[in-house]
């Protein structure tokens, strides 16, 4: 026996190793928590998602075709959507142009509305009432090259609506019987459309920075313009632009008003 | 002739095995029409052996017992689900083999060692440490000791795959076809698993083997 063990190899080792194994008390111990644990399973109810994990398991083994079946769908998808003409975003004049129309004939049967019957309003007033178009001409008079255009997709009628005529029909009734309440009543509505300014481009009524930082240094330096009246400062602003920035803060550490005093430094 | 007869345990179940799976399936179709006490047998039967093979997979005695738990809870879940395209055994092996493979995928960065006390009645493994000690003339306890470390080091120094391979042959016993069975895989890739994991323990054992 001894001489047969002489040579030990790899296979001998590991029956070494197969030779470890718990004591007989530890069964017991198993046993009794198999035991639990068996009857915990058997009352705790089983998850809704497990048949999904099991689903998801037996999945994981066709991950390539899979996957590429998830990818080839969603690319099918995408371009079907991109190419659906629901999808196209809606036109600028498409939506606004009928929301225009529609406020403008709300505005004039709101004002037919308030009305009295026998009032008899000017000719001029009713004109412009009664025509919706030259409301929205009015929104953007002078429109920039972004403008939406208006006459090209609805042009001007030639001659007023029904609904117009019928309005200024009442509108001139309500002038005759009581021409104080119309006046009152237009010409509120008249004046705020003559105030209205014309729509500018938003780019031309920002300062450049230059400009402003110009106007600060000289309300400093020159304190004495800012009092005077707008004629006045017309050619200094002219002068002002004439000096550099440079010339500017040099005349600023130059000058020194204290009190009733001005201090020129050479 | 010998030879021969090793090979052919190797690759093919042995019918004692099949004996043996016709009656674990006597059992679950008991389990499986109602009688739940019937899942003991099966318990008692395999127990010691699931518990081995996950012990060695993990080289941790409590993580062993949990394991090896989990797994006949989840197979006496499953039980219902059992058709018996495979033998029990095979079935409960996999299950044991897929829950350990995935603790220790798991804690893989958290690998500590609690060992099982070498069986001194066992008598190959009291042979092999007379033949090692008697050449060094060390104490027999101490370097049993010390080779179970070295011996469960080299098994962690293994890929999951290898570890599970050389555990389910040389320290289980399984043939090629079972262990292929039970890690879904070819029998080709068994045997290329089990020829590098051979070579791996041989290079860091090679201070007690003795030729």
């Amino acid at each position: 026996m001894n001489q047969k063990k002489q040579t030990v190899s790899l296979e001998d080792l590991l029956k070494v190793k197969r030779a470890e194994r718990p004591p007989a008390e530890f069964w017991a111990e198993f046993d009794r928590e198999l035991r639990a644990k068996q009857l915990a399973a058997i009352v705790t109810p089983r998850p809704w998602w497990a048949p999904f994990i099991r689903v998801g398991a037996r999945l994981s083994n066709y991950q390539l075709p899979v996957g590429a079946a998830a990818i080839l769908a969603l690319s099918l998808i995408t371009l079907r959507e991109t190419q659906t003409p629901a999808a196209r975003p809606a036109t600028l004049p498409d939506i606004a142009m009928p929301a225009l129309a529609v406020g403008a004939t709300a505005l004039t049967q709101h004002r037919a509305e308030l009305a009295p019957a026998s009032a008899a309003p000017s000719a001029k007033q009713i004109a412009e009432l009664a025509a919706p178009v030259e409301l929205a001409a009015t929104i953007a008079p002078g429109a920039s090259s972004h403008a939406v255009p208006l006459e090209e997709e609805h042009p001007e009628p030639a001659e007023p609506s029904p609904s117009a005529r019928y309005i200024a029909a009442n509108l001139a009734a309500a002038q005759a019987d009581d021409p104080g309440l119309m006046k009152q009543l237009f010409g509120a509505m008249v004046r705020r459309t003559e105030v209205r300014e014309p729509v500018r481009d938003p780019l031309t009524q920002v300062a450049a920075p230059g400009e402003t930082r110009r106007s600060r240094l000289l309300a400093t330096a020159l304190p004495a313009m800012a009092t005077t009246s707008d004629v006045m400062l017309e050619p200094n602003d002219r002068a002002a632009r004439h000096l550099t920035e440079e010339r500017l803060y040099d005349s600023i550490s130059r000058i020194g008003v204290k009190g009733d005093r001005v201090a020129i430094r050479f | 002739m010998d030879a021969a007869k090793t090979l052919g345990k190797t690759l093919v179940a042995s019918p004692d095995r099949q004996q043996e799976a016709d009656s674990d399936m006597a059992v679950v179709r008991k389990v499986q029409a109602g009688d739940v006490a019937a899942f003991d047998q099966l318990v008692m039967k395999y127990r010691e052996r699931v518990y081995g093979v996950v012990y060695h997979l993990t080289s941790n005695r409590e993580d062993a017992a949990d394991l090896t738990q989990d797994a006949f809870i989840k197979a006496f879940q499953s039980v219902n689900r059992f058709q018996g395209q495979s033998s029990f055994f095979t079935w409960l092996y996999r299950i044991a083999v897929n829950s350990t493979l995935s603790h220790l995928r798991k804690s893989r960065l958290r690998t500590f060692f609690s060992f099982e006390k070498i069986d001194e009645e066992d008598r190959v493994s009291a042979e092999v440490i007379a033949a090692l000690t008697d050449a060094t003339g060390a104490d027999r306890e101490t370097f049993a000791r010390e080779l179970q470390e070295k011996l469960n080091e080299a098994m962690q120094k293994l890929s999951i795959k290898h570890r599970t391979v050389i555990t389910l042959f040389e320290i289980d016993g399984l043939s090629h076809q079972e262990i292929a069975e039970v890690m879904e895989c070819s029998v080709g890739t068994v045997r290329s698993r089990l020829h590098y994991a051979k070579q791996l323990l041989q290079s860091e054992l090679q201070p007690y083997i003795r030729r």
